[in-house]
C-alpha cells in the first residue's frame, strides 16, 4: 500500500497552482486527500505529480455575500458542521459533514475536495445539489460559475477541467419560510451512503409546498433529483399523504449499484423510505 | 501515574485481586512501544508480496526478469524456487486431507484471492511494490467451489486435486441416545443455520524481520505470532534447517486474537529471502494483505432437538459444516475444540454431532477469539431461542430449566469436558436484574402496540481455557502433541532485585502486571519492585513448545510455573536465611522484602540473602550451588481421548451471560442497542481491571461480527470486503455502554481458582441474533444467520408483509 512516484509541488497561490497543473499533463489536485490518497495507496491512482493547495488559507471561508453564503473550497468539513450561520441558513450541510467519516478525515477532508472527488456516495455532493449551490471554477482564463446539475458529470467526473480548481461555492439564500435536511442510510456513523437524501423545502401559506429540491446519493452515477417527487409535491399540502405518495415515486430514474450492504432493490425501497423521513425533517426546521 | 503503593497502603496486602494500572500501558500510552514494524536493523531491505487475484488457477509461467532489473531490486523469489528450497508444511490432518501440499508461496496453482505467488526483496517497500507490478504471471483459470456444503458434492471442483476430496475431517460424536430421546420427545425442534466468516482485525497487521546471520547460522526471527515456539516445528521441518538455530523474537504486539498463530508461512517466507539477499529483511503486512488472508471458521448446521413440553431439552442431533478455505494450516484442530463445550451451559445427556470439515477456494481461516466453539455455543444459543418460541415460552425459563445446576459441579460433559465450577442461574439472574428484565417485558409489550419493534435477546457461552492438546489425536494417533505446558523463571540478582521470565507471548494483555502481582503476593513485596521481562525471546525467556498466549490459558499457566518457580526459590532463600539466622528452613517467612524467623521475630533483608547466595558466596551452606534463579515447567494434569472421544479439552470453563436491548427499524431493517448487559465469571480474579478490559474487549468483538463485520466474497470468488471500507468494524460510536457485573466462584483445578478470560465465547452473536428475533416476533420472523445485515433483516419482512398480503 505505497504510492507510485510521483512528483510533489506546493504552490503558494492559486495561479501557481492553475500554471503547475497545465505544466504538468497527469496531475491531480490534493485537498485534505482523504480520497485521493487512499485511492493512490491501492495503486487505484497514479497520477504523476500532486498540486497541494491545502496550504492556501486563503481559500478556507464561510462568508456571507448579498444573494448567496460563499464557501471556500478548502473549508474543511469540521468548520461546515459547525459553523452557526450554515447551520442556521443551510442545515442540512450540518447534518451531512457531521456524517462524514470521522473527526480526523473532518479535521482534513474539505468540501471542494469531497465536490471535486464526485464519489457518489459521498455526503455533500448530494446535500449540495439540493442546495443547487454554484460552482466558481477558477483557471488560466479567468473563472466561470456552474449551477449542480450541471457540475456533477458522471461517475468521480465534474465539470472542473485538468488545468481548473474549484476555488468557491455558492449557496443562493433561501427564501423565508424554508427548511432543510439531510439524512444518510448506512450501516456505521460515517460510512459511505447506502443511500444519502437531502431536502431543500420552501413553504407557502399554510402547509403548502411553494418549492423542494430533493437529491439522491449512492443511487446513480452523480447526485439525482427525484424530479417526480419535487413535481408531485409542488403546490400540494405537505400532509403524511401526499409525502408518502411522493416518496413512493422518488425513485424513478435512479439506477443504485448492488453491493454488500445494500442490493439494488434494497436501496430503491431505501429511496422511499429516506425521502419521506427527510421532508419530514426539513419541514420541522422552517422558520 | 497512580503507584501501587497510593492504592492500597496496608503491608500485609493480597495483591492478587486488585485492580493495579498495568505496567505496560505507560510505554504504550506515550508511543515508546516496540513493535516489530520498529525493528530496524543495519541493511535492512523490504519484501513485498505478489498474490493471486484468482479463486483457482494453474500458474502457467511466471517471470520475474523484468522486476528483477527494476530500480533498488535484490532478488526475487518464485514457487517454483520455493518447491526446490523447502519441503511442504506439517500437516495434522489424517490422510487423504494430509496431502495438501502448503508452502510458503504458491506452487504450479493458486486456490485463493490473495494467496502469495512471488515476493521481491528491494532496498525500500516502494521499490519492492513497483518492482512486484513487473512480475508476470500467466494464469489458467479453474473451476472453483465457495460454499462447504456444496464442495462435498460429487462432481465439485476439487480445491486441492491430490487429495481426491474437499473433506478434510469428518467426525461423528455419539453420546447417549439421541434417537430415543427424538422418539421420546413432545415435540423435535429443527433449525438451518448459518454461521458467517468473519475475524478479529487486530491493529497491528502480521510482520516479520528476519536477520539471518551468515557468521553464525543463525536465524534470527523478530515477529509478532502469538505461538512463536509452536512455530518451531513447521519453520524447522519445511524449511530444512537445525530448530537450534532458529531464534525468535517479539516485541509488543497490537493484538492477535488467535489470526496470529498461522503466520508461520510469512515467516518461513522472509527466512528464505534473507537467506537469499543476504540481508535482514522486513516484511509489514498491509491492511488489505491481511484482509485477504485471515479469517475465522464459517460453518453451518442441521439442528434437531428433542424436547418436552416445559421446555427440556433431550439432547441435541446436529450435521455441521464447518468452511476451512483453502488451507489447513491449524486445521482440523477447530474441527475438535468446539467439542471443549459440546453442550454448552446445559445439562442434556444425548448430543450426536457429525462434523464435516471441508475446504473451499476462499481465504485460510486461522483460530480467531472464541475459537470454533462460538461457532458451536451460537448454534446452541439461537436454538433454544427457537425452542422457547416454538413451546411459547420465555427464554429465560428455558435456560433456568436447562442449565447445569452448581450443585452438580464439577459437572461432566457428554464428551468428556469437566466444567470446573460456577453458577450459571445465578449469573443469568444478576444480568436479568441488571437489565431490569421483566421492565424492559413491560416496555417491549408497549411499544409494539405503538409499532415499535422492541427485542431482548438472551446468550449464556462457556467461554473454556487452557487447551489440551491431546484432543488432536481424535484427527490422527499421529498427531505428537498432548496437555500443555508453560514455563516461568524467576530470579533475585546479588543485589537483590527480582526478576520475572515467562513463556507467554503478551499481545497486549498485561501479562507483565499479572506476574508481577502474583509474585509479589509470594514473597511479599510490592509489584513495582519486581521487572517482568517484556515481550518474547527463545534466547533469553524460558520457554515450552507450547508457550505463547492462546486458548485464553496465559493467567492460568503462567501463574502455574510462576508458583512453581517462586516455590523452589522461596525454599532455596529460606535454607540460606535459616543457615545465615541460625534457625530451620520451616520457621522462615517472607514480609516486606524481609525474611523472617516466625519463632524469634528477627528479620533479615532479601537483598543480604541474594549477595551470599551470588556474591559472598564462601558463607553459603555448605555444598549449595550459588545463584538464586528458580526455572519451573508446569502442565496441568490432562489425559488422551478414549475410544468414544471424550476427553477434557480445557482445564477452565469461564462463562458469561449477555442481554441485549434492541430497537429495530422495520422500514430499513436497521437497529441500535438500546441496553446491553453482561455478567462474566472467570473465577478468581487477578487483575479486575484488566478483566473488565478482556470482557468489553470480547463485547466489542462479537457486537462487530453480529452487527457490523463480514467477509463477502462474489461468485468469482473475489472478496467484496477487503478493505475498512468495506469490512465494518464497530467504533466506540457503535459499541453501547456496556453494564457488567461479575461472579467471582474460584476453579475446582486451576491453580488458585484463577480460569482464564478474554474470548467470551462469542456472546454477543447469540443475544444480538437472539434479541432481533425477538424484535421481528409480531411478523413470526425466523433469524438462522448469525450476521445481521439490514437488508436482509428488511428483505425478511418485506418477503413476510407480501405474504400476509397474498393471504388476504
Amino acid at each position: 500500500m505505497t504510492p507510485k512516484k510521483f512528483d510533489y509541488y506546493s504552490p503558494t497561490s492559486i495561479n501557481e497552482a492553475i500554471q503547475l497543473l497545465h505544466d504538468n499533463e497527469d496531475s491531480k489536485v490534493l485537498a485534505g486527500g482523504q480520497s485521493l490518497l487512499a485511492l493512490m495507496k491501492l495503486r487505484l491512482a497514479a497520477p504523476s505529480a500532486l498540486v497541494d493547495i491545502s496550504k492556501l488559507q486563503e481559500m478556507s471561508y464561510v462568508r456571507e455575500d448579498k444573494d448567496y453564503l460563499g464557501i471556500g473550497a478548502l473549508t474543511i468539513h469540521d468548520i461546515i458542521e459547525h459553523n452557526q450561520t450554515i447551520k442556521k441558513k443551510f442545515t442540512l450541510l450540518t447534518d451531512a459533514a457531521s456524517k462524514i467519516g470521522d473527526q480526523q478525515i473532518r479535521n482534513v477532508g474539505t468540501i471542494g475536495g469531497s465536490s471535486c472527488h464526485a464519489d457518489p456516495a459521498a455526503d455533500l455532493p448530494t446535500a449540495l445539489s439540493a442546495v443547487n449551490a454554484h460552482f466558481v471554477i477558477r483557471s488560466g482564463k479567468g473563472q466561470r460559475i456552474v449551477p449542480a446539475t450541471e457540475f456533477f458529470v458522471d461517475l468521480f467526473q465534474t465539470a472542473v477541467g485538468h488545468d481548473e480548481v474549484l476555488s468557491e461555492i455558492r449557496l443562493p439564500y433561501l427564501p423565508p419560510r424554508s427548511g432543510s435536511g439531510y439524512i444518510k442510510h448506512s450501516r456505521r456513523e460515517g460510512d459511505f451512503a447506502i443511500v444519502g437524501t437531502g431536502v431543500v423545502l420552501t413553504m407557502g401559506d399554510g402547509n403548502v409546498c411553494k418549492d423542494i429540491r430533493i437529491a439522491l446519493g449512492a443511487v446513480s452515477a452523480t447526485p439525482l433529483r427525484a424530479k417526480s417527487a419535487e413535481e408531485y409535491l409542488k403546490g400540494k399540502t405537505l400532509d403524511d399523504k401526499n409525502i408518502a405518495d411522493a416518496a413512493e415515486i422518488a425513485n424513478e430514474g435512479a439506477d443504485p449499484p448492488s453491493d454488500m450492504h445494500g442490493s439494488k432493490e434494497y436501496r430503491m425501497e431505501m429511496i422511499k423510505v429516506f425521502t419521506r423521513r427527510t421532508v419530514k425533517l426539513a419541514m420541522s426546521r422552517v422558520m | 501515574m497512580a503507584t501501587v503503593m497510593e492504592l492500597v497502603k496496608e503491608s500485609e496486602v493480597q495483591w492478587v485481586g486488585q485492580p493495579l494500572k498495568r505496567k505496560e500501558d505507560p510505554r504504550l500510552i506515550t508511543g515508546l512501544g516496540k513493535f516489530v514494524d520498529d525493528v530496524k536493523l543495519p541493511g535492512l531491505a523490504f519484501a513485498s508480496i505478489l498474490r493471486s487475484p484468482y479463486a483457482s488457477a494453474k500458474i502457467k509461467r511466471v517471470d520475474v526478469s523484468r522486476a528483477e532489473k527494476a530500480p533498488g531490486v535484490i532478488c526475487t523469489l518464485t514457487g517454483s524456487d520455493v518447491s526446490k528450497l523447502t519441503d511442504p508444511f506439517l500437516q495434522i490432518s489424517s490422510a487423504p486431507a494430509n496431502k495438501v501440499k502448503d508452502y510458503c508461496l504458491a506452487v504450479d496453482k493458486v486456490h485463493f484471492v490473495g494467496e502469495p505467488v512471488a515476493a521481491v526483496v528491494a532496498e525500500t517497500r516502494a521499490e519492492a511494490e513497483d518492482a512486484m507490478e513487473l512480475i508476470e504471471v500467466d494464469y489458467e483459470p479453474e473451476e472453483h467451489v465457495l460454499d462447504a456444503r456444496k464442495a462435498l458434492e460429487k462432481d465439485a471442483p476439487l480445491v486441492h486435486e491430490q487429495v481426491g476430496s474437499n473433506l478434510v475431517f469428518h467426525g461423528k460424536w455419539d453420546y447417549g441416545d439421541i434417537e430415543d430421546a427424538i422418539r421420546k420427545a413432545d415435540r423435535v425442534v429443527n433449525a438451518k443455520l448459518h454461521f458467517h466468516r468473519f475475524s478479529s482485525t487486530p491493529i497491528e497487521n502480521n510482520g516479520v524481520v528476519v536477520n539471518y546471520d551468515r557468521a553464525t547460522g543463525f536465524l534470527n526471527i523478530y515477529c509478532n505470532n502469538q505461538m512463536p515456539m509452536f512455530c518451531i516445528p513447521w519453520l524447522s521441518f519445511g524449511l530444512k534447517f537445525p530448530s537450534n538455530k532458529i531464534r525468535m523474537i517479539t516485541g509488543d504486539i497490537g493484538g492477535g486474537f488467535g489470526t496470529k498463530i498461522i503466520s508461520y508461512p510469512y515467516i518461513a517466507l522472509i527466512c528464505l529471502l534473507s537467506m537469499k539477499a543476504k540481508r535482514p529483511v522486513k516484511w509489514t503486512e498491509d491492511r488489505r494483505e491481511h484482509m485477504f488472508a485471515n479469517h475465522g471458521n464459517e460453518r453451518s448446521f442441521d439442528v434437531e432437538v428433542p424436547v418436552k413440553k416445559d421446555g427440556t431439552i433431550l439432547g441435541f442431533k446436529v450435521s455441521a459444516f464447518d468452511d476451512c478455505g483453502a488451507y489447513t494450516r491449524y486445521e482440523p484442530a477447530g474441527a475438535t475444540i468446539w467439542a471443549q463445550v459440546s453442550p454448552g451451559v446445559y445439562h442434556f445427556p444425548n448430543l450426536k454431532v457429525d462434523f464435516f470439515q471441508v475446504m473451499t477456494n476462499k481465504a485460510p481461516v486461522g483460530p480467531n477469539r472464541g475459537y470454533s466453539r462460538m461457532q458451536h455455543l451460537w448454534m446452541i444459543e439461537r436454538t433454544v431461542d427457537i425452542i422457547a418460541k416454538e413451546l411459547g415460552l420465555d427464554p429465560a425459563d428455558v435456560r433456568l430449566k436447562n442449565y447445569v445446576r452448581s450443585d452438580e459441579m464439577p459437572y461432566v460433559t457428554p464428551s468428556g469436558g469437566i466444567y470446573d465450577g460456577g453458577d450459571y442461574s445465578e449469573s443469568l439472574r444478576k444480568a436479568m436484574k441488571l437489565i431490569d428484565y421483566d421492565g424492559l417485558r413491560e416496555e417491549q409489550a408497549r411499544a409494539r402496540k405503538s409499532g415499535k419493534l422492541i427485542g431482548i435477546g438472551i446468550a449464556t457461552a462457556v467461554d473454556s481455557g487452557t487447551n489440551n492438546f491431546g484432543q488432536v489425536k481424535i484427527i490422527t494417533d499421529d498427531n505428537p502433541f498432548s496437555g500443555n505446558s508453560e514455563a516461568a523463571r524467576v530470579s533475585i540478582d546479588g543485589l537483590g532485585q527480582f526478576q520475572v521470565g515467562l513463556g507467554t507471548v503478551p499481545q497486549g494483555q498485561g501479562h507483565e502486571t499479572f506476574a508481577a502481582q502474583i509474585v509479589a503476593d509470594e514473597f511479599g513485596i510490592n509489584p513495582d519492585q519486581i521487572t517482568v521481562l517484556s515481550g518474547f525471546d527463545s534466547a533469553i525467556n524460558p520457554y515450552s513448545h507450547q508457550s505463547g498466549s492462546y486458548a485464553s490459558r496465559s493467567a492460568v499457566m503462567g501463574t502455574g510455573a510462576l508458583l512453581g518457580a517462586t516455590k523452589k526459590l522461596k525454599e532455596k532463600v529460606a535454607m540460606i536465611a535459616a543457615h545465615l539466622m541460625k534457625t530451620l528452613p520451616e520457621n522462615i517467612s517472607f514480609s516486606e522484602g524481609n525474611v523472617v524467623d516466625k519463632q524469634t521475630g528477627k528479620k533479615m533483608p532479601i537483598w543480604q540473602i541474594a549477595n551470599v547466595a551470588w556474591v559472598n558466596n564462601v558463607l553459603l551452606p555448605e555444598g549449595m550451588e550459588p545463584g538464586l534463579v528458580a526455572l519451573n515447567f508446569w502442565r496441568p494434569n490432562f489425559t488422551l481421548p478414549d475410544e468414544k472421544w471424550r476427553l477434557n479439552q480445557t482445564l477452565t470453563y469461564s462463562y458469561q451471560t449477555h442481554i441485549a436491548a434492541i430497537e429495530l427499524d422495520p422500514e430499513s431493517g436497521k437497529f441500535k442497542i438500546l441496553r446491553y448487559v453482561i455478567v462474566d465469571d472467570c473465577g478468581t480474579q487477578i487483575n479486575p481491571m484488566i478483566v473488565e478490559g478482556q470482557v468489553h474487549g470480547a463485547a466489542a468483538h462479537g457486537i462487530g461480527a453480529a452487527m457490523f463485520e463480514e467477509f463477502n466474497y462474489d461468485e468469482n470468488g473475489q472478496l467484496n470486503s477487503n478493505t475498512f471500507i468495506d469490512y465494518l468494524v464497530p467504533s466506540a460510536v457503535e459499541i453501547p455502554h456496556l453494564i457488567t457485573g461479575h461472579l467471582e466462584i474460584p476453579s475446582l483445578f486451576a491453580p488458585k481458582g484463577i480460569r482464564g478470560v478474554g474470548e467470551g465465547g462469542g456472546t454477543p452473536l447469540g443475544a444480538i441474533s437472539n434479541a432481533v428475533e425477538d424484535a421481528l416476533a409480531p411478523f413470526g420472523l425466523q433469524i438462522t444467520d448469525s450476521h445481521q445485515n439490514p437488508q436482509h433483516i428488511h428483505k425478511l419482512i418485506r418477503e413476510k408483509i407480501s405474504k400476509l398480503n397474498q393471504v388476504r
